[in-house]
């Protein structure tokens, strides 16, 4: 059986983190989701895979290459202009007879998947609070009955959690299945064709996480910190406290008087400290380094980024090849203590989070004592001069002196 | 010119070979052909336009099939002589974009063996040459062909009995490489494939490639085994397309007020009074500069005409400007000429010869192109980029507006520079740059008295275009224009060069299409006009809107906004590009695809 | 429920000439209200309602329109040319071959919300209107309403009689242009005169109310329009902002502008590409500064329209003003903004809002001008220094 995964998409509510890479390459914990989702379908047995790619292609294909590394086996079908999810499954159908689908977005349970790939056609779906992002799925006992598009008021809130199992059948549909109002082919639309000829079941999974913002990747990294194992393999000076769940990467040294509370994920190559504070839940990448007087919480760093000195990085998210000035601080929590609002995408949104520091997106510069106000979203390529100031929506390529 | 394209993967090919044709077709449509195997080959091809054809090609199976669209070059337009091409047990077909010289002597040779032939082309010898020495390995057929056959060729081929491959080989047409997952492509350009994939490889001239779903295999022309580096295009498929235009040119004319500001932007500030170029260049022009040489072909040697009169109006350096294909055979040249190649795609050969040439010659180059990353920016001293997008149309429109802009922008550094102009003057003159994408718009919207004064030109066997100082330039480019897309012989001459000769071509059919600016040309040029009227020729002026008194002399006027003090050679460029569309639209020509023109958006 | 109306036919044909000096170099539809033509706010509301394919009726410099809306966003666009104003029944009509199943008709001037056109699109009946309670009819299209149909629709009536007036944007099924015909063959040229044609043959034209509508008449209604949609407008940074500058509140700063040192910019406020603001220049809530644009040293902008291309040297004081395409504004130029009473098409009108200076395209405005409230000066004026403007300019005029 084949594992088919969604990989096309842009993911604009990720901005700015996704400008130069598709939602799916987002790292959570030192992987990217798409990893995830592989070692999980892998740990339920599933051993070929099939990727369906577009925005960004090429830093799918470069981190996943053929699968070797992983023991599976790993192809690539570029679904091209992307025109919803029925036309992107189209595309695979000369690969698959009997054959899982998953969102790539959406981090799954190996568990899960497992109980799956048992099933015939079937559909997995989650009961959420607020399930008004979402398409809602009426059932009759265990068979799927319709799936309707997102809703202002749901009428219930069991949700299609983004993974199936389909057969050839499926295929039929997706040719037969016409443009959505917004303008794409929806596989929704082609399930609701099929379950006219064919029964749907429903199954309801135990292990679901989406990720729909960018901060959301903070809450999903928290969450996967907390099911992982100590593992050092790097090197940690005397005088260097390393408490907890800790995973040290190849290659990188924790200098003295760096204090590490876990769960913390640290990758290869990377220089930690000396006489920095890192708390939980943190994950930084590899190529990173993180100097003296600095402080990292509960955020993700991705690689080749430095906050080298003197800087306080709290519940914010840094792109690739990042550099802050040395006295550069985040500011993470209004001086009310009220939630924080950020503009994404020229809108505004509400967090529901007291923290949140700022989402910076890749090769950003700042000079020394730069301040980052509560909840700024920092495109690419931004420079922020010595002792500016930052706050709101700051498009890539802006500069703020 | 014609487009070809190659598939091999998982997709329909027939699907995947129609909508890359319907890209490809401003290459050529007076016919076009598929050839897919679908356990044997079939092939399908007619006389008119793929979108024509479309409904006549049935459902077939098959996931690799060659096909191609056509612009006559040998034989006339009919079904017979539209590719794909078959070899005599129409098992092999070939598509092909080129012209093959001495196709006479081998289809003659090919005859007495016993081929037979169905067309009248050239292309259909290679079918045949491949099938005479093929014995199951269609490249070894296809490398052996290539020594026989003398021209400028593309060709993709596939074979019945090899399915799951298609192989290809370049010399002087372009022909290019899609990389995809599981499926690739081979198309004469990246447009052809953009919508499956963006990487792509680029084929050298003698390069032969053998491709299958899942691999390339590319060999030079020694047959020596290379592997080629994966080149990833950024551009939006949107770039490409014609967004409800009819025709890439005029899309491409109409992106002039855009592309106009794009020039400027990041490089000239009102506020602080300044012109700004990338470091690189700005030391460049501020060493010490007896002479400057324009080295450029075709429309971009006219800008570099412009840009003569542009840098010797606002300094005192002495410009030469000189056709790139010349530029080695004369002009001195010494360590303080500073040389300026301006080539639109940084690859035009004749260009960069004369770029190489200038730094054997110990020069300071700089170059002026609108591709970053082209050969001629990694062998100048410096480049400015025309930051136009790319340009579809065979005939160049956007891209030459913005060479005069950024030769305009050099004439006003150096300018400076030399301490010859004072920053109020640059103020007003950048006050009125940024105008320009405003004048370039009044001038859209005057489309309906364009069309009627192309009425009085559509019929015409000759037009002359005419003008004084830096008009002169424009009239050149002016005739280019229509010649190249109306096929109406025109000529551009400077005003005061009439009288020595060419008045002898003037009668009653003859249109003359005169640049009045209001000028220290001004009263020469009316002057002009009353002596050409006086041979009874009919005269359109394009002149200013203020102007009264052209209206006296000239049977039409086409006027352009007053305001443009600096620059008016923009607007005027604009008209006459219009001009020149919408004569060549009333004609009926194929617009985008002018015979035996060529020009490609890959690196060629 | 999968809505079935996939097209809309948006009349854009008009010259709105009102709205001079204004529309002279641009049709109506096209005026920007915070950095946006109307007509993109129409286009938004009904793409958000999933129409896939937008009919356009052109007209009155059509090629303004045509090059801005290159292509929209996934939706086909296909532009119709109505060649003569000939009403907005024959405007309409000119969409007929692209027509076959039920859809909507909007005029590509007025702002609508999404939410109303939702509604519209939801109503079961074949024939909707969506109307709007309103002070002032006269100018309007009156609707009567018995049983939430339309008994009687009367256009302009000279007086305000009646409560609700027409938007102009209908649910109407494809047989309408057959009736269309047959009206426009018997000399009938506006819409709202065919639809009384149909309710008088005993057709049911559903009404239901709009939530906000806008509709600009008079120039100065641009500066309310702006006020109201500037709230709606995406907040972002970006260009180069140097240091020193205060920004508060809702700003969005286009791609590439400068905003140098100093500068104080209080939300909402939308700045386009390429700018280039300041130093210390301060830029006030509700103004929308469109592309090009370059405001000197020292001036301030306040709740005012300044469209592309502008030059505003230093000291001026703009407030409640509309600066058009392409002026170039000396220094120390002062707008008086106040509720003053404007003379247009022999009425007196007594303006419920201030306003400042309505400026028309490509003018040019010397040092120390000063022009009283509500004045309306045309396109392409020259203005010599130290004039005080106490009255309306017209267009290519000269005051020295």
């Amino acid at each position: 059986m084949k594992c088919v995964i969604l990989a096309a998409g842009e993911g604009n509510r990720m901005h700015p983190l996704t400008y130069t890479r598709p939602k799916v390459m987002l790292p959570i914990a030192g992987k990217p989701i798409l990893e995830w989702n592989l070692l999980n379908a892998r740990a339920a047995g599933l051993k070929e895979f099939i990727f369906i790619v577009s925005y960004r292609s090429e830093m799918v294909r470069e981190y996943f290459g053929n699968g070797k590394p992983w023991n599976v086996k790993i192809r690539y079908v570029n679904q091209g202009k992307p025109m919803g999810t029925a036309h992107a499954i189209g595309t695979v159908e000369p690969f698959v007879s009997d054959f899982l689908v998953l969102c790539g977005d959406t981090i799954f349970g190996s568990n899960d998947i497992k109980q799956l790939t048992k099933k015939g056609n079937t559909i997995g779906l989650i009961k959420i609070d607020n399930p008004t992002e979402y398409g809602i799925v009426e059932l009759k006992g265990k068979q799927v009955v319709k799936i309707s598009e997102k809703m202002e008021r749901p009428s219930c809130n069991v949700v299609n959690a983004g993974m199936y199992h389909f057969n050839k059948k499926i295929f039929d549909c997706i040719r037969k299945t016409e443009k959505s109002p917004r303008g794409e082919f929806e596989i929704t639309d082609s399930i609701n064709m099929l379950i006219d000829k064919e029964p749907m079941e429903a199954m309801f999974l135990k292990e679901w996480r989406d990720v729909v913002y960018p901060w959301h990747l903070l809450d999903a990294n928290e969450e996967i910190l907390k099911k992982m194992h100590r593992k050092i393999l790097g090197t940690v000076e005397k005088n260097a406290v390393v408490n907890g769940m800790v995973v040290v990467g190849k290659d990188t040294i924790i200098r003295s008087g760096t204090y590490i509370e876990g769960p913390v994920v640290i990758g290869n190559n990377s220089r930690i400290g000396p006489n920095c504070y890192i708390r939980p839940s943190t994950t930084i990448g590899n190529f990173c380094h993180v100097g003296n007087a600095c402080e990292v919480k509960n955020s993700i760093i991705m690689d080749h980024s430095n906050v080298p000195h003197l800087n306080y990085v709290g519940d914010s998210i840094i792109g690739q090849y990042c550099n802050l000035g040395a006295g550069t601080t985040v500011a993470n929590l209004r001086l009310d203590k009220r939630n924080i609002t950020v503009t994404l995408n020229g809108k505004k949104i509400e967090t529901k989070r007291k923290k949140l520091g700022a989402i910076i997106g890749d090769n950003v510069q700042t000079g020394i004592n730069a301040t980052i106000n509560i909840g700024s979203m920092i495109g690419n390529n931004v420079f922020i001069g010595p002792a500016g100031f930052v706050k709101g929506e700051v498009v890539s390529q802006a500069k703020i002196l | 010119m014609c487009g070809i394209i190659g598939y091999v993967g998982f997709r329909d090919a027939r699907t995947v070979l129609i909508e890359s044709l319907k890209r490809l077709d401003y290459r050529g449509y007076d016919s076009a052909g598929v050839a897919i195997i679908d356990k044997k080959l079939k092939t399908y091809k007619d006389r008119g336009e793929i979108a024509k054809i479309e409904k006549q090609i049935p459902p077939l199976k098959g996931t690799t099939g060659v096909g191609h669209t056509r612009w006559a070059t040998h034989g006339t337009v009919t079904k017979e002589n539209a590719h794909p091409h078959l070899s005599c047990d129409k098992k092999i077909a070939i598509v092909h974009n080129g012209i093959i010289e001495n196709f006479n002597t081998l289809k003659e040779e090919l005859k007495k063996k016993g081929h037979t032939f169905l067309s009248e082309t050239d292309s259909e010898v290679i079918a045949h040459l491949i099938d005479d020495v093929y014995k199951g390995n269609l490249e070894e057929a296809l490398i052996a062909t290539t020594k026989k056959i003398k021209g400028s060729y593309a060709i993709v081929a596939v074979s019945q009995d090899e399915p799951g491959k298609i192989v290809g080989v370049r010399k002087e047409s372009p022909l290019v490489i899609g990389v995809g997952d599981s499926e690739n492509f081979l198309a004469s350009d990246i447009t052809a494939f953009l919508r499956y994939t963006n990487r792509v490889m680029f084929l050298n001239d003698g390069d032969l490639c053998v491709i299958t779903a899942n691999t390339i295999s590319i060999s030079d022309k020694h047959q020596k085994h290379i592997i080629k580096k994966e080149e990833l295009i950024t551009w939006d498929i949107k770039d490409s397309e014609k967004s409800g235009f009819p025709h890439f040119m005029l899309k491409e004319i109409y992106d002039q007020p855009e592309t106009v500001h794009h020039v400027l932007r990041g490089r000239i500030s009102e506020i602080e009074e300044t012109i700004t170029f990338p470091e690189q260049v700005e030391k460049l022009l501020k060493t010490d500069i007896t002479s400057i040489h324009i080295v450029a072909c075709g429309t971009s040697f006219y800008a570099g005409l412009v840009g003569k009169y542009l840098i010797e109006q606002l300094t005192n350096i002495s410009v030469f400007t000189e056709l790139a294909s010349e530029y080695r055979y004369f002009g001195t040249r010494n360590e303080n000429s500073l040389v300026i190649a301006i080539t639109q795609s940084g690859e035009t050969a004749d260009t960069l010869a004369a770029l190489r040439e200038a730094q054997l010659s110990g020069c300071r180059t700089l170059v002026v192109t609108n591709v970053i990353g082209s050969t001629a920016t990694r062998i100048a001293d410096g480049y400015i980029l025309q930051q136009s997008g790319p340009e579809i149309g065979v005939a160049a429109t956007k891209t030459f507006t913005s060479q005069i802009i950024v030769l305009f922008l050099i004439a006003l550094k150096l300018s400076l520079i030399q301490k010859k102009l004072g920053s109020n003057e640059l103020y007003n003159y950048i006050v009125q740059l940024k105008a320009l994408p405003r004048y370039v718009r009044d001038i859209l919207q005057r489309s309906n008295e364009i069309i009627t004064i192309a009425k009085q030109l559509k019929d015409a066997q000759t037009v002359f275009f005419i003008g004084r100082g830096i008009n002169y330039p424009l009239s050149l480019e002016g005739a280019l224009k229509l010649k190249e897309i109306s096929y109406i012989h025109a000529e551009g001459f400077a005003a005061g060069e009439l009288k020595h000769g060419p008045f002898a071509l003037l009668t009653e059919e003859t249109p003359v299409v005169a640049i009045v600016t209001q000028d220290e040309t001004y009263e020469k040029i009316l002057a002009n006009i009353g002596e050409i009227k006086a041979r009874g020729s009919k005269v359109i002026a394009i002149a200013e809107d203020k102007d009264t008194e052209t209206e006296k002399h000239a049977d039409f006027v086409l006027r352009f906004p007053a305001g443009s003090h600096v620059l008016p050679c923009i607007p005027i460029t604009v008209v006459l590009q219009l001009l020149a569309y919408h004569v060549a639209h009333l004609r009926k020509c194929p617009i985008d695809k002018p015979r035996n023109l060529a020009k490609s958006v890959t690196v060629e | 429920m999968r809505p079935m109306i996939k097209k809309a036919v948006v009349l854009a044909a008009g010259e709105g000439k009102r709205l001079r000096p204004f529309t002279e170099t641009m049709p109506k539809v096209m005026l920007p209200v915070a950095n946006k033509p109307l007509l993109e706010y129409v286009f938004d509301a009904v793409k958000k309602n999933g129409i896939t394919e937008i009919i356009v009726v052109v007209g009155y410099k059509k090629e303004v329109i045509m090059e801005y809306f290159k292509d929209y966003k996934n939706v086909k666009i296909t532009y119709v040319t109505q060649d003569r104003q000939l009403g907005t029944a024959h405007a309409l009509l000119q969409a007929k071959k692209h027509i076959k199943d039920p859809f909507l008709v909007l005029a590509g001037d007025n702002i609508i919300d999404p939410g109303s056109i939702a509604r519209l699109i939801k109503d079961q009946a074949e024939y909707s209107l969506l109307i709007k309670e309103h002070p002032h009819t006269s100018k309007y299209g009156v609707v009567f309403v018995e049983n939430r149909n339309i008994s009687r629709i009367v256009e302009k009536p000279k007086e305000d009689v009646g409560k609700y007036i027409s938007t102009g944007i209908y649910k109407l099924p494809s047989t309408v242009f057959t009736d269309i015909e047959r009206c426009y063959l018997q000399g009938v040229h506006a819409l709202s005169s065919v639809i009384q044609i149909l309710v008088d043959t005993g057709k049911h034209i559903n009404t239901l109310l709009a939530k906000s509508w806008m509709d600009i008449v008079y120039p100065w209604d641009l500066i309310a329009v702006n006020e109201a949609m500037i709230q709606t407008t995406n907040e972002s940074t970006s260009g180069t902002i140097e240091k020193g500058v205060t920004i508060k509140g809702p700003v969005y700063i286009g791609k590439h502008t400068k905003v140098y040192a100093g500068c104080y910019i209080v939300g909402p406020v939308v700045i386009g590409d390429s700018c280039e603001i300041g130093p210390h220049a301060c830029i006030f809530p509700s103004t929308s500064i469109g592309n090009n644009t370059v405001v000197h040293p020292f001036s301030e902008i306040r709740n005012s329209v300044i469209m592309d291309d502008v030059h505003i040297a230093s000291a001026a004081s703009i407030s409640h003003s509309i600066i058009g395409k392409g002026c170039t504004i000396r220094d120390s130029f002062s707008t008086i903004p106040g509720k003053t009473t404007i003379e247009i098409e022999n009425e007196f009108k007594k303006l419920e809002r201030p306003i400042g200076a309505m400026v028309g395209e490509d003018c040019i405005i010397e040092s120390h001008v000063v022009v009283d409230p509500g004045k309306i000066i045309g396109r392409k004026c020259r203005i010599g220094p130290m004039k005080h403007i106490i009255k309306n300019i017209p267009s290519e005029s000269k005051v020295i």
